[in-house]
């Protein structure tokens, strides 16, 4: 018996998960305080920059387009359940093919001066996306650690090849400017009349984060998203059932791939000067960190992780202020470098044994609580 | 033919210091199923402990103490960081080791501060002459020992109450659990065995350079030697560890005549192209057993 | 649930709130005590570490290798040596109506350019000028930022580049004339007949061996270059070469540590010719090494200037700021490098213009820089033509157990003929 029309969108205040339709239950934003909470987010992450310094900014933007890497990682290892820490060389092949792209000609290095953002943007996804696509069939012949040794492989092997071929990297020790963010002739990593350049990095950066965030959403729950779900869970049973290995297996490297290549071009835009000794372990390790510690098979916990891990080293450095030992200077007993690096070492170890859903699954907890505060158990 | 046969030893020698990091991966691995990325740290700490102890002790009691300590270390580090992750996924509990690496390294850079630090061994860059192949002494004293501390654990493993636990544990945790095997020592006395090693192969590392806050590194060169032996076989990493080793010695004596276009120092990353050719061919390493994976 | 009116509400005050938290913009051009103008950089107000608290402070910047990088052996006591210098001259009487700071701006490169213009981002809306930027591919990362903001930088790097750029007060010879120099040295005392550069890639190894095949070729050398990068494991490639080319001299343009695997192993495996390596490949503590019987049978250093113990003005001015400190030419380098901008300095503020195009004004109108000794005379010209004004004379020196800093010199000042030969027209390294 088919509802009346009037009953089938309806919602019952105060019921919050009361769905009456099937379009509801799957809709991005299903109930009314995620709808005010996202507004209300949004509505602050624009007044942002006429409220923060310009260090904050060009912090914030960083973190944004991390955020944007770790979405693609989450997807992979997340998501699908195939380790990976090699996202490191697909962040690089990101970066150079976006640096070559829009590089000015006349430089040391290889450059074509094509500086309008989609197109390299865009290029800087597909090159990465089919150097993924290239990886995936490693990934069907091989799980789990095995696995992750392999994608590890990959970054010792692209590091080698970006040091060596130094008419792109500029070599070792040496870099190369970054891509060029620019967009009908606004250069957003200039100063322009109304805007500072950070500010208007920060806001491009915000419309990325959010177009690349709802897509990654969207593909989590259909179907591509459930395929995921079941190779994670037990692909060979996935396979049983009709769920093809092989091509989800290169879909999810492949769409990763093209995050971290778009996530490449644009993380060196802000500071603008990149070597290729940066595309190391230590960096897929950070993201590797950015998913755990967010929360795994989550966008929003991809998103909080990049925005921790990313603003945890200037969050140390005001150390030095309130505890005297400490110095800010290189020497000194304990330093302020040393105390951030082994902060973010013991976050991954304390938030990995304490609570494994990081982040999200903390404010999971504390959303709960106080759904049925005074009544919380 | 002299310079191929000195390439060689050269590569055993140090394929001999992978041998011993690689055999630590496998043991834990066989008691956890986990790859520690903790080794590097266990590997520099070694090192570090015994360039401070030269000073008072002589070389050779300061390694076997520096070996202990970073044992008690391991065990340490496995009661804390380790034992309440029993049952989680296997991929979480390796990125916890690595936040342990992350840990103990800044520590020891401390330690290690801006200058290299020598290990103080006593056979330095002495070469020996061997039958018209100059061998550094170094290199041999590293097979020798290696040899030693391999047919230690070989007997070990076949002949003591313990070792045969920990077979029994890696085969079968609930069954050995149910014959009164304690898992939790097995795995206590596999990351005991792991530090040891890492520290000895870490002071072998420290001999004819130093070490300094970069030296870290080479201990990942020990994962394609154990992918390439399979993960949970003992002598598989032995075995990969030495071919690793001479692999990154031949190709670093040959490649720049026969192929300059790999670029500079591609003996480096050879190992990993080895790994990756093994794997195709052999998914889980040569020696390795076949995952049966029940749905 | 609040109505949307009360949310509006809510927001709009919170918003004026934190509106309050945004910072100034960069400073407004100004006028400071006694009429000088000012714009960014400078303060009326008193140094944090004042001698005398009634004059303003001019804020110079450090970027220097602190921590991790290949240098930082050496660039430690630099900044230690620029710390005593800046302390001294405030003591002295300071700059005019100023006081000069180096301690408050210091920022670690790590030698990794991408850092190094990281934390340059960091420090820049501060400071008048840096008084140290440390490393040739470093500082060659921020040079078209320096240009555009007018920020005058007195760099730790000797690479030929900077005698063509206004914003860089460089000091001593380049490494490009200190091949040449070495080669014409080499082939005065021990006829070799082949050369091979063993270098870090970028501003420092490349101008390096620039230098060097100038010079090879201006002798009718072979010569050859090897590059290498930084990393005690990743010297198999130029061991294996020397061992296999055995050259019968080797320009060495590394860092310390490599520096000792490269000539250690490379003798372990019976190589027997000559070394002679720049300045910042030398670190006292390489005698303490396995290497160091290698060292002292086979390895010469030159240098830009006259060792740690020498007995200039500059040099005993130095030594007594220090006090007691273990010897080490990093302080020598850091001593000699900030004269040029006390000077420039100097005559900024008699020009009555501290701002940023003054100093630069001021750089670009000196003719010679008192080094109290340190360096020959005529050095310290930045007015003239790069081929003009480039110094020309190196010294050399040799690994000796019995010294302080662990070289004693062989030869004082000197011009190989390449060298003095050599027309600058562009710089050794493009």
């Amino acid at each position: 018996m088919a509802l009346p029309a009037s009953a089938r969108q309806r919602r019952l205040s105060g019921r919050p998960d009361f769905y009456t339709s099937y379009t509801q239950d799957m809709a991005l934003f299903n109930t009314a305080p995620k709808r005010r909470a996202v507004g209300v987010l949004a509505v602050g992450a624009l007044l942002l920059p006429f409220l923060l310094t310009d260090d904050l900014l060009q912090l914030l933007a960083t973190a944004f387009v991390a955020a944007i890497g770790a979405i693609g990682l989450n997807l992979v290892t997340g998501y699908a359940g195939q380790v990976s820490l090699g996202h490191a060389f697909f962040i690089a092949i990101g970066a150079y093919t976006a640096a070559a792209l829009s590089g000015d000609p006349d430089d040391r290095t290889i450059g074509f001066g094509i500086t309008f953002l989609p197109i390299w943007l865009l290029a800087a996804g597909l090159a990465a996306a089919a150097a993924g696509l290239l990886v995936a069939p490693l990934a069907v012949r091989l799980r789990g650690l095995y696995l992750a040794v392999v994608t590890l492989s990959l970054v010792f092997l692209g590091e080698h090849l970006f040091k060596e071929w130094s008419e792109l990297t500029g070599g070792p020790g040496v870099g190369r400017p970054a891509a060029v963010p620019q967009m009908f002739g606004v250069r957003f990593d200039e100063d322009g009349e109304i805007f500072t350049g950070p500010q208007k990095l920060y806001l491009l950066m915000l419309v990325l984060l959010g177009i690349f965030a709802v897509l990654a959403r969207n593909l989590a729950r259909s179907g591509v998203g459930r395929a995921f779900a079941a190779v994670r869970d037990r692909d060979v049973a996935a396979a049983v059932i009709g769920v093809s290995l092989p091509r989800y297996k290169a879909l999810a490297f492949a769409i990763s791939s093209f995050y971290a290549g778009c996530a490449g071009a644009l993380l060196y835009t802000v500071t603008g000067f990149f070597d290729p000794g940066s595309f190391n372990l230590l960096l897929s390790v950070q993201f590797i960190a950015m998913v755990l510690i967010g929360g795994v098979a989550t966008i929003s916990g991809s998103i909080l992780g990049a925005l921790f891990i990313t603003l945890l080293p200037r969050l140390t450095r005001e150390l030095p202020d309130l505890v005297p030992f400490v110095s800010a200077q290189s020497s000194g007993t304990i330093t302020v470098f040393q105390i951030e690096t082994t902060l973010y070492g013991l976050l991954i170890i304390v938030f990995l044994i304490v609570e494994p859903r990081g982040l999200y699954g903390i404010w999971v907890r504390v959303r709960n609580y106080w759904k049925s505060w005074p009544f919380s158990y | 033919m002299d310079e191929f046969l000195a390439s060689l030893v050269r590569g055993l020698g140090t394929g001999s210091v992978y041998a011993l990091l690689a055999v630590g991966f496998v043991i834990i691995y066989k008691a956890m199923r986990v790859i520690s990325f903790a080794q590097p740290a266990l590997m520099v700490t070694g090192a570090v402990l015994v360039s401070y102890l030269v000073a008072d002790l002589s070389f050779w009691i300061a390694v076997p103490v520096a070996v202990l300590a970073v044992a008690a270390l391991a065990m340490v580090v496995e009661r804390l960081a380790l034992r309440p992750m029993i049952g989680k996924p296997v991929f979480v509990i390796s990125i916890i080791t690595l936040g342990v690496d992350i840990v103990i390294r800044v520590v020891v850079n401390g330690f290690i501060g801006r200058d290299v630090r020598q290990v103080g061994d006593p056979w330095g860059l002495a070469t020996l002459d061997l039958g018209g192949v100059a061998v550094q002494e170094r290199y041999l004293a590293m097979l020798v020992v290696t040899g030693v501390v391999m047919l230690a654990l070989f007997a070990f493993f076949r002949y003591s109450r313990t070792g045969l636990a920990m077979r029994a544990a890696s085969f079968d945790q609930e069954t050995a659990m149910s014959q009164g095997i304690s898992v939790g020592s097995v795995f206590a006395v596999s990351w005991v065995i792991a530090g040891g090693l890492s520290a000895l192969a870490g002071v072998f590392v420290g001999t004819g350079g130093g070490v300094d806050q970069q030296t870290w590194i080479i201990a990942l060169k020990a994962l394609p030697a154990v992918i390439l032996g399979g993960l949970d076989s003992v002598g598989g990493a032995v075995v990969g560890g030495l071919v690793v080793g001479v692999v990154e010695s031949l190709v670093g004596t040959y490649q720049a005549d026969y192929a300059p276009w790999l670029g500079q120092n591609f003996a480096v990353v050879s190992p990993y192209v080895v790994m990756l050719l093994v794997l195709l061919v052999r998914p889980y390493g040569l020696f390795g057993t076949r995952e049966v994976e029940r749905v | 649930m609040m109505s949307p009116r009360c949310a509006g509400a809510v927001l709009a005050v919170a918003a004026l709130v934190l509106a309050g938290c945004r910072g100034g913009d960069e400073d407004e051009a100004s006028t400071g005590s006694g009429g000088v103008k000012t714009d960014v950089g400078v303060t009326s107000e008193p140094c944090p570490e004042a001698v005398d608290q009634s004059k303003g402070c001019i804020y110079l910047g450090t970027i220097s290798d602190l921590t991790e990088g290949p240098f930082a052996g050496l660039a430690v006591p630099i900044t230690a040596a620029q710390k005593a210098f800046w302390k001294k001259v405030n003591a002295d009487g300071g700059i005019g109506d100023y006081e000069v700071d180096v301690t408050k701006y210091v920022r670690d490169n790590k030698y990794n350019p991408e850092i190094h213009n990281q934390v340059y981002q960091e420090i820049k809306g501060d400071i008048l000028a840096l008084a140290q930027t440390l490393g040739s591919p470093t500082t060659a990362a921020i040079i078209k930022d320096l240009v555009r903001n007018t920020i005058v930088a007195a760099p730790a790097s000797w690479t030929s580049g900077w005698a063509f750029e206004d914003v860089i007060v460089e000091s001593g010879a380049n490494y490009c004339i200190e091949s040449m120099n070495a080669i014409d040295y080499a082939v005065e005392e021990f006829r070799p007949k082949s050369v091979m550069a063993v270098h870090y890639p970028g501003d420092y190894g490349d101008d390096a061996a620039a230098g060097a095949k100038i010079g090879a070729e201006a002798n009718g050398l072979q010569f050859r270059a090897v590059e290498t990068q930084s990393g005690q494991q990743n010297q198999g490639g130029a061991i294996d070469t020397i061992v296999s080319a055995k050259p019968d001299l080797v320009i060495l343009t590394t860092g310390p540590a490599d520096a000792a695997v490269i000539v250690g192993q490379a003798a372990a495996r019976g190589f027997k010719g000559r070394y002679i390596g720049t300045s910042p490949t030398w670190n006292p503590a390489l005698l303490k090494s396995p290497a160091a019987a290698a060292f002292k049978a086979q390895y010469l250093l030159t240098g830009p200037w006259a060792t740690f113990t020498s007995d200039t003005p500059g040099h005993q001015a130095m030594r007594a700021a220090l006090g007691n400190v273990t010897g080490n030419d990093g302080y020598t380098s850091g001593w000699a490098w900030s004269y040029p901008l006390k000077a420039a300095l100097q005559k900024a503020v008699d020009n009555k213009d501290l701002t940023r195009k003054g100093l630069l004004n001021a750089v670009k109108s000196l003719t010679s820089v008192d080094y109290q000794g340190m360096l020959p005379s005529g050095a310290g010209n930045y007015s003239g033509s790069a081929k003009d004004t480039v110094v020309r004379q190196n010294v050399i020196s040799k690994p000796d157990e019995a010294s302080p800093t662990g070289v004693s010199m062989l030869k004082d000042f000197f011009v190989g003929k390449t060298a003095q030969g050599y027309a600058f027209e562009k710089p050794c390294f493009l």
